[in-house]
């Protein structure tokens, strides 16, 4: 919940573990402890979505049988399935556009191992109009990075477990041309629509873009998102990495964001969400600025991890046995 | 495993029978293999034994599926 830097301070000299989301400004004055945090002013609390510099969003990890910290780079980023606890969850935070959150958008999806081991995190971001630094912070040794990744690695009592997943206000159109992409890419030139070799470029253009419809991809029945950052010269960005040998298509329009979203966490029924991290572009078309979304509350970041990178997506974790 | 489940997780993989959990992971876990499966047929084993892992790790979530998956 959100907390006033010195309530912050106060749980962090009683020992507490926590995970802290604020803007910089408040992060950089907290004393060393059991915690780590990442830049984001953007929340939703329990009265509702909210823009703030002066408070903090904290949760105490109190399932936790024992903690470690860890800061990886983007060289040793998958030794996260080595040093995690047998039983428990890894919550990891990265700086947004970061080397290491890019290596990790990439590659995640083909690490051995990866499903073995709840993943859950956010990728760290600022003001979306004013800027400000974008940082992640491991608390226990006072150090800040802007390139690379910091982990909480949570150890859960015999007979607990984690369980990570999200809500996705988007669904595909079944009758909607596949797309599939060459490679494991942020940008991308060409792609293959129902088989044919085309420019993805020229084809959103004939179909029209719209910065809000994700492209889809259908893992079994979850179906998560990556969202298009632009387009322009022949080239198209996405904010996650789509993924070769996985078949995409565009988003089925929404009519109303936020009953939409509504309607998708009633449907999820989750009873004990521990923590949700929800994405700035949710924040923004569902317009949730003032509007509560029960039970999940959590910073608003910039790229979800639900083992591997997602967008528009809410992400959360439950614990349980 | 019973021979009931494996045989229907089996079928799952090579994409004969359609089952989708609650479980974010496994539908991944799920999606992974069975393009394995797809791409070679003879991984099919080695598939089984990522899937048994994986169940019999996460025996509280994965509790609600098998009764699923028996019951397809």
């Amino acid at each position: 919940m959100l907390k006033s830097l010195e309530e912050t301070i106060a749980l962090i000299n009683e020992g507490k573990v926590l995970h802290i989301a604020a803007d910089d400004t408040l992060l950089r004055k907290l004393p060393k402890g059991k915690w780590i945090g990442g830049t984001t002013p953007y929340f939703i609390s329990e009265d509702g979505g909210v823009f703030s510099k002066d408070r903090l969003f904290v949760n105490v990890i109190d399932q936790a049988e024992d903690v470690r910290i860890a800061v990886y780079g983007k060289y040793n980023i998958f030794q996260i399935v080595e040093e995690c606890y047998d039983n428990g969850l890894t919550m990891l935070i990265m700086p947004f556009g970061s080397a290491v959150a890019m290596k990790y958008a990439r590659e995640a999806p083909d690490v051995e191992e990866l499903l073995m081991h709840p993943v859950i995190g956010w990728i760290a971001g600022a003001d979306l109009d004013d800027g400000g630094e974008i940082r992640v912070y491991d608390g226990s040794s006072g150090e800040s990075y802007t390139d690379k990744a910091v982990v909480l690695y949570i150890k859960l009592p015999e007979g607990k477990s984690a369980m990570i997943n999200m809500i996705n206000i988007f669904s595909d159109d079944k009758t909607d041309p596949v797309i599939r992409f060459y490679d494991n890419e942020l940008n991308v030139t060409r792609c293959s629509v129902n088989g044919q070799d085309v420019s993805f470029a020229e084809y959103i253009g004939k179909k029209g873009f719209d910065a809000k419809m994700p492209l889809v991809a259908d893992y079994n029945g979850s179906y998560i998102n990556t969202s298009i950052k632009e387009v322009g010269d022949g080239k198209v960005s996405f904010y996650a990495p789509v993924f070769k040998d996985i078949e995409y298509r565009f988003a089925v329009p929404v009519e109303d964001y936020a009953v939409e979203f509504k309607k998708q966490i009633d449907a999820a029924g989750a009873r004990n969400p521990v923590i949700s991290f929800n994405c700035i572009l949710n924040y923004l078309y569902c317009g949730l600025n003032g509007k509560k979304t029960p039970p999940y509350t959590g910073p608003v970041t910039f790229g979800e991890v639900a083992y591997q990178l997602m967008n528009q997506t809410l992400v959360y974790y439950e614990i349980l046995g | 495993m019973e021979d009931n489940i494996r045989g229907k997780l089996e079928k799952i993989l090579r994409g004969e029978l359609k089952y989708t959990s609650m479980n974010l992971a496994f539908n991944m876990l799920i999606t992974k293999l069975k393009k394995k499966v797809q791409a070679d047929p003879g991984s099919m084993d080695a598939c089984m034994k990522e899937m048994e892992e994986f169940l019999s790790k996460y025996t509280i979530v994965a509790k609600v599926d098998l009764a699923n998956i028996a019951a397809l």
